[in-house]
């Protein structure tokens, strides 16, 4: 399984995926650095370690779908672009094998993101001098959280990137997730838990309390049952790409 | 098993071997009751044309497609309960070939070294057999057709598998191309034992290259069987043109024979002297001038031609 998965980062060589990646979460870390700043302007009491972090699980609804989908799609697509498929499924290695590789290829890139993410959020609370100390529980749970968001969402990608040559369909399907992603707040929350590029935003540790008068930022506890549902979609994804993907004939 | 022709020819040293296999598409036998007979250090010809067949019984051998029935043995063995020890001993070359147009050829060699886990001198010897030595360093996309058709049978090659079945091999290929990759495959089994299988939809590159040969057609096996013993089905046949065909034509059906009117004469299978030379003064006798008897030999391409259905496109 080791010398799969390693194969799949010898594959990629020259994708780029990187680099990729890195502009990706560059422009949304300036695009949350700055508006949170623009709020700390404005209001004082936003300095405070909870802003960053709503603000960039928020702006990870709109972002992370459309990664996740790129990312993905590009480490399926070369198999359905060299007609590479048949190839290493005509060797000794199963299919449930190399579609694992991929999952795991997929988001250990993915993670690298969510990771660098919390360095860039833990700087820039530094910097803005926030008062106390990096809040390690609640990076913990956001780096989770965003983790099993994004493990849901690449094997939903992935059954679709490996099952459809077309990568448009995997790539709208990513926007789609991501416009979903971004106006989760807008959706009933019965509605909002059965869609997975919510859960950005609701397994982030901190939520934004609107009111009237002085709205403020709020911490909320994991929700096991979210916590349930994520990981029961991402079975659900998984186990439903695979055995598609096992039966294609190709 | 249905057909014209068919000759089935049972071993213990086959090394692949299918029975009824079938492959159905709604109601459509792609591939029907086939029974391929491969033994050990042949060239397997399966010839057939485009539609036939080929590739989809060739995919089934890989487990790439499952048939519908039917059982595969390769190495005497189970297909479908030893999938993974059958194919650590086979390579392949399907369709068109496979390759990571990002990578190199020579990281594209490397990505089947993995998978297969062989070593270094592999890769070398595999580049220069299909002499990509001087072109390993470029990127995949940037080769010719035929490069990549090559770099496809060094990936097939890179484990010096027992058996190589290749699909269309010389697709794509220039004549130049082709004959290096005939000598190539022609000298493979005797130098390093293989077992090849090798489809094409052209006769000519497969009498050149087959110890044996599988006739398909419309998923039919027509004919299997060693090539001379395709050769020795070419029997003559006797043309007589005469002045009058059609008064001929009924005056030797009323004697006993079968005259086929072809074109402007009459035509019968093969005929012994006496017979050709009866069929003469019958005609004389009776006032008809005979104005030509000639003896025509089919050659394999008729045979082939005949096998799959007449005056059908290749």
């Amino acid at each position: 399984m080791i010398k799969i998965f390693g194969l799949e980062y010898f594959k990629i060589r020259r994708k780029k995926i990187w680099i990729m990646i890195t502009l990706f979460l560059a422009a949304e870390m300036m695009w949350a650095f700055l508006s949170t700043s623009m709020s700390i302007a404005r209001n004082s009491d936003h300095a405070v370690w909870e802003s960053i972090i709503f603000s960039i699980a928020s702006m990870n609804g709109l972002f992370m779908p459309i990664i996740s989908a790129i990312v993905v799609s590009r480490i399926c697509d070369m198999e359905h672009k060299g007609a590479t498929w048949k190839m290493l499924v005509a060797t000794n290695v199963s299919r449930g094998r190399l579609y694992a590789a991929k999952y795991l290829c997929a988001n250990s890139l993915l993670l690298y993101g969510i990771l660098a993410q919390t360095g860039l959020m833990i700087a820039f609370g530094l910097i803005k001098d926030f008062p106390g100390a990096p809040p390690v529980e609640w990076l913990i749970r956001f780096i989770g959280g965003t983790m099993l968001a994004t493990l849901a969402v690449t094997a939903l990608q992935q059954w679709i990137s490996l099952a459809v040559k077309n990568q448009a369909f995997a790539l709208c399907l990513g926007m789609l997730g991501g416009f979903i992603g971004m106006t989760a707040g807008l959706f009933p929350t019965s509605v909002r838990h059965l869609l997975i590029w919510s859960y950005y935003f609701d397994l982030s540790p901190v939520t934004f309390q609107y009111a009237e008068t002085a709205s403020s930022y709020m911490t909320q506890p994991t929700s096991s049952m979210l916590v349930a549902a994520a990981l029961g979609m991402i079975v659900l994804f998984y186990i439903a790409g695979n055995i598609q993907v096992n039966r294609q004939e190709i | 098993m249905t057909g014209l022709e068919l000759i089935i020819r049972m071993s213990d040293a086959a090394i692949v071997q299918t029975k009824s296999l079938t492959k159905t598409y709604g109601d459509k036998n792609r591939v029907n009751k086939v029974d391929l007979h491969v033994e050990e250090g042949e060239i397997y010809g399966f010839l057939g044309p485009n539609g036939a067949g080929k590739t989809t019984t060739l995919k089934m051998l890989l487990g790439l497609i499952k048939p519908s029935e039917g059982a595969i043995k390769i190495f005497g063995e189970s297909l479908s309960k030893n999938r993974p020890s059958i194919l650590r001993r086979t390579g392949s070359l399907i369709e068109s070939p496979s390759y990571y147009g990002h990578l190199t050829g020579l990281e594209n060699m490397r990505v089947m070294q993995r998978l297969r886990s062989v070593p270094d001198r592999n890769i070398d010897e595999a580049l220069r057999i299909v002499r990509l030595e001087n072109h390993k360093n470029k990127k995949a996309e940037q080769y010719s057709l035929g490069m990549k058709q090559r770099l496809g049978i060094a990936m097939a090659l890179l484990a010096f598998p027992k058996l190589l079945i290749l699909d269309e091999p010389t697709n794509g290929l220039d004549p130049a191309g082709i004959g290096e990759i005939r000598e190539l495959i022609k000298l493979l089994p005797a130098r390093y034992g293989m077992t090849i299988l090798l489809s094409s939809h052209l006769l000519t590159e497969i009498e050149q290259m087959a110890t044996s040969v599988g006739i398909i057609s419309e998923g039919n096996l027509m004919f299997q069987g060693k090539l001379d013993s395709l050769r020795a089905k070419g029997r003559s046949t006797i043309c007589v043109k005469t002045g009058d065909n059609l008064t001929s034509n009924r005056l030797l059906l009323a004697q006993g024979y079968s005259p086929i009117q072809s074109g402007n004469q009459l035509e019968f299978d093969y005929l012994e002297d006496d017979d050709v030379a009866e069929i003469n003064r019958l005609l004389v006798t009776h006032g008809i001038p005979v104005i030509r008897i000639g003896e025509r030999s089919k050659n394999l391409e008729d045979i082939f031609l005949e096998l799959t259905g007449k005056e059908r496109s290749l």
